[in-house]
C-alpha cells in the first residue's frame, strides 16, 4: 500500500536547488533517508510537512495531492513529524505537550469551552488517558512527571516526548529528523528500540527517518534512500546502497 | 512544607487567603498611597515566601478545592463594599473603574499573555465598544443593554482587523503595527465630526431596569448610597462572567493552542494548529471583552472622548497584564485592580503622576519580572485518580473559576 509519493519534488532557494526532482515512495515500512550534510534531507521533510512550499513537483499522501497544504492541514491528514533540534514547548508541562499532539483530533471549539465545559471535560479526560498510553510505551515514569515543565526533563526523555507527541494523534506517516542526535550510544539504542516497537504495536505507522548513524539505519530501516546535493542518488536495502559507488563518493568525497 | 492538606486545613487556608486578599484590597483602597504600597510589598513578600517554601501550590490547591468558600467570600465582599464606602463617591468610582479595566485586561491577556502577541492597541478596542454603544444609544435610541452586545460585536470586528497584521508580523514589528493602529483610531475619532470629534459624545443615557435608572442613588436600610453602587454590581457581574470564560478558555484546547503559538509557531503548526484561525480568535475574543467593558464605561460616565482611549491608556492596560502575571486569570484581574487603585492614589502628585507611576512599575517588575502571580503549568481534572484541577486559582478581586467545570 502506497502511503506517500513525491513526484519530481523541487525547491529553489535563490539559485540553489535544495531538493531537486526527488521521486520518493514509501509504503508500510521504515525508510531511512541519508546523505551528507546539506544534501537536502531536512528540507525534504519540511516540504512534505508543508513548512516549505515546493517550487515544482507534487506530494501525494494516501492518493491525495497535498503539495499546497499548510502544515496544520498536513498534520490533520495524518503526517506527523519531529525536529532535528528537539522542539518541545519548554514552558509547558509534559502532558500539555502531549495534548498538543492531539489538537487536530479534538473537536471541541472555543465556543464549547466557554458554554459547554462538561463536554470538553469528557473529551479532555479521554485524551489524557490516550496520552498516558503512549507515554507508557516510551517511559512510564513520564506519566508521574506529567505536570512538570519539559525544561526540567532530561534530553532523552524530551526526545521520547517529542516522538510520543507526534505519534499520539495516530498518524499514518511519521517523519523523524535525527531522533538520536545528542544521545550517547546506549541512549541511542534505547531510542531505536522504542521506535522499532512502535511498528510492532497496534499503531501501524510508516516511518521516514533521517539519521547519520549508519548502525541505526541498518538496524531499523527496511529500505534506504540516499540524497546528495538535493538529488536522489541511490535507493535500496542498506547493503545495496552501501555498495553503491556514487554513494561512497558522496560520503567520502573521493 | 510537604504536609498533607486535609479537608479542614484546606478550608482554613482558602478562607484565610480569600479574606486576606479582600482585606488587603480594601485597605489599599481606603488608605493613603504609602499604606497601599506597603500592603503591596507585604503581599509580594508573602507570595515570594510561599514560592520559596513551595507552599504556594498548596494554597492554589486548597483554594481550588474550596472554590465555593472563596467565591462566596468574594461575592460577599463586593456586595458589602459599597456600604462600607457609602460616604465616598470617589472611592466607589475607583471600584467601578477597577472592574471595567479588569475586564479589558482579561481580554488583552489572550493576545499578550497567552499567544505572545504584543498588542499596543487595547484602548482602541475598549474605545470601539464604548463608541459603538454610545452612538447606538445617542443617535439611534437603542437600549444600552443591547448596546453591550453591539459594543462587544463592534469591538470584536475591529479586533479581527487588528489581528490581520499579526498573521504576517511578529515581535517588535507587530508592536509597531499595533501602535500605529492605536494612533489611527484616536486620530480617526478626533477627525470624524459624526463621532463627536474632539468634543466627544456627551449625554449618553444610563442603564435602566424596569423604570429604575442606574443614575439614581440607592436607599437601603436607611442608608443612601451613591448611584455608583448600581454600576459596581453590574460591572462585577460582567467581570465574574468574563473571568469565568477566560479561565475556561485557559484550560481548553484553544488556550493550549495559544500557548503553543507563543512558544514556537512552526511546532504549533505541525501539531495541526491553524495559526491564522487561532491568532485571529485571540484578537477577536480579547476585543469582545474590551468591547463589553467599553460599553459599560460609556453608559457609566455618560460622556466619552478620544482621550479616554489613547495610547497612554493602552500602555496602562498592558502594564496591568504584565504586573498581574501573564496568562494567569487571577493574576491579571488582581493586577488590573491594584494598578487602577494605585493610579488613582497618584492623583495627588499632579504633574509627577506618570513619573511616580513608572517608578512603582519599574520597582515591581525588577523585583518580580514575571508579575505578581506568574504563569503556572496547567493541572487537569483526570478520570481515574480524581486529581483536583488547579488550572487557575487563587481568586482575587474578580471571580475566576478553575479549570473546566463538571
Amino acid at each position: 500500500m502506497e502511503v506517500l509519493r513525491t513526484e519530481a519534488l523541487t525547491i529553489n532557494f535563490g539559485g540553489l536547488k535544495a531538493v531537486n526532482e526527488v521521486d520518493f515512495v514509501i509504503g508500510d515500512e521504515v525508510v531511512g533517508l541519508i546523505g551528507p550534510n546539506g544534501s537536502g534531507k531536512t528540507t525534504f521533510l519540511n516540504l512534505v510537512s508543508g513548512i516549505y512550499r515546493a517550487t515544482s513537483g507534487h506530494v501525494h499522501f494516501m492518493q491525495e495531492d497535498i503539495t499546497d497544504c499548510a502544515p496544520h492541514e498536513v498534520r490533520s491528514k495524518g503526517i506527523a513529524r519531529t525536529f532535528q533540534t528537539n522542539r518541545l514547548c519548554l514552558n509547558l508541562s509534559v502532558l500539555d505537550n502531549m495534548l498538543l499532539g492531539l489538537h487536530s483530533r479534538q473537536k471541541s471549539t472555543w465556543w464549547q469551552a466557554i458554554f459547554q465545559p462538561s463536554r470538553c471535560q469528557q473529551e479532555l479526560e479521554d485524551n489524557i488517558e490516550r496520552c498516558f498510553e503512549v507515554l507508557a510505551h516510551f517511559n512510564p515514569e513520564l506519566i508521574d512527571k506529567r505536570y512538570e515543565p519539559v525544561s526540567k526533563i532530561p534530553l532523552i526523555d524530551r526526545r521520547r516526548i517529542e516522538i510520543a507527541r507526534a505519534i499520539v494523534g495516530e498518524p499514518k506517516l511519521l517523519l523523524l529528523d535525527e531522533p538520536t542526535a545528542g544521545l550517547n550510544t546506549e541512549e541511542t539504542m534505547e531510542m531505536i528500540d522504542d521506535i522499532g516497537r512502535l511498528r510492532e504495536s497496534k499503531m501501524k505507522v510508516s516511518i521516514i527517518i533521517i539519521e547519520h548513524d549508519m548502525a541505526v539505519i541498518s538496524r531499523i530501516s527496511q529500505r534506504v534512500v540516499v540524497l546528495n546535493a538535493g538529488r536522489k542518488i541511490a535507493e535500496g536495502t542498506f547493503e545495496e546502497v552501501s555498495q553503491n559507488e556514487e554513494v561512497r563518493t558522496a560520503y567520502l568525497g573521493g | 512544607m510537604k504536609t498533607k492538606i486535609n479537608g479542614t486545613n484546606g478550608k482554613i487556608i482558602s478562607l484565610a487567603t480569600s479574606l486576606g486578599v479582600c482585606l488587603a484590597l480594601y485597605i489599599c483602597l481606603v488608605s493613603s498611597l504609602t499604606a497601599a504600597l506597603l500592603i503591596l510589598a507585604l503581599g509580594l513578600g508573602l507570595i515570594i515566601y510561599g514560592e520559596r517554601k513551595d507552599s504556594i501550590e498548596q494554597v492554589y490547591l486548597s483554594v481550588e478545592k474550596n472554590k465555593p468558600i472563596v467565591l462566596g467570600i468574594i461575592v460577599l465582599f463586593v456586595l458589602v463594599l459599597p456600604f462600607l464606602l457609602h460616604k465616598n463617591n470617589y472611592l466607589l468610582h475607583v471600584v467601578v473603574m477597577a472592574g471595567i479595566y479588569a475586564i479589558v485586561a482579561l481580554g488583552l491577556n489572550f493576545q499578550v499573555g497567552s499567544t505572545g502577541m504584543v498588542n499596543f492597541a487595547p484602548a482602541a478596542l475598549f474605545g470601539a465598544g464604548a463608541y459603538v454603544s454610545a452612538i447606538a444609544a445617542v443617535k439611534f435610541g437603542i437600549s444600552p443593554w443591547l448596546g453591550i452586545l453591539l459594543g462587544m460585536v463592534g469591538a470584536a470586528l475591529l479586533g479581527l482587523i487588528f489581528g490581520f497584521p499579526a498573521l504576517k508580523t511578529r515581535g517588535y514589528y507587530l508592536s509597531l503595527v499595533t501602535i500605529a493602529l492605536q494612533i489611527i483610531f484616536t486620530q480617526m475619532i478626533v477627525n470624524t465630526a459624526w463621532l463627536g470629534g474632539p468634543n466627544g459624545i456627551p449625554g449618553i443615557p444610563p442603564y435602566e431596569l424596569a423604570g429604575f435608572s442606574f443614575k439614581q442613588s440607592l436607599k437601603i436600610l436607611g442608608l443612601t448610597i451613591p448611584y455608583q453602587i448600581n454600576y459596581i454590581y453590574l460591572t462585577f457581574i460582567f467581570l465574574g462572567l468574563t473571568a469565568l470564560a477566560a479561565s475556561r478558555l485557559y484550560t481548553s484546547r484553544t488556550g493550549l493552542a495559544w500557548n503553543a503559538i507563543e512558544q514556537d509557531e512552526i511546532v504549533a503548526a505541525t501539531q495541526g494548529i491553524n495559526l491564522t484561525k487561532e491568532k485571529l480568535l485571540a484578537f477577536a475574543l480579547g476585543a469582545a471583552f474590551a468591547g463589553v467593558a467599553g460599553a459599560l464605561y460609556a453608559h457609566y460616565t455618560s460622556f466619552i472622548g478620544y482621550e479616554d482611549f489613547d495610547f497612554s491608556k493602552s500602555l496602562i492596560l498592558i502594564c496591568m497584564v504584565l504586573l498581574g502575571g501573564m496568562d494567569n486569570v487571577s493574576g491579571v484581574t488582581l493586577g488590573a485592580i491594584l494598578l487602577t487603585i494605585i493610579d488613582e492614589k497618584l492623583r495627588d502628585f499632579a504633574d509627577y503622576r506618570m513619573l511616580m507611576y513608572s517608578v512603582i512599575l519599574i520597582t515591581i517588575l525588577i523585583t518580580r519580572s514575571q508579575g505578581l502571580l506568574p504563569k503556572r503549568t496547567r493541572k487537569y481534572k483526570e478520570k481515574s485518580t480524581g486529581m483536583p484541577c488547579v488550572g487557575q486559582t487563587v481568586t482575587m478581586g474578580g471571580e475566576s473559576s478553575g479549570s473546566l467545570k463538571n
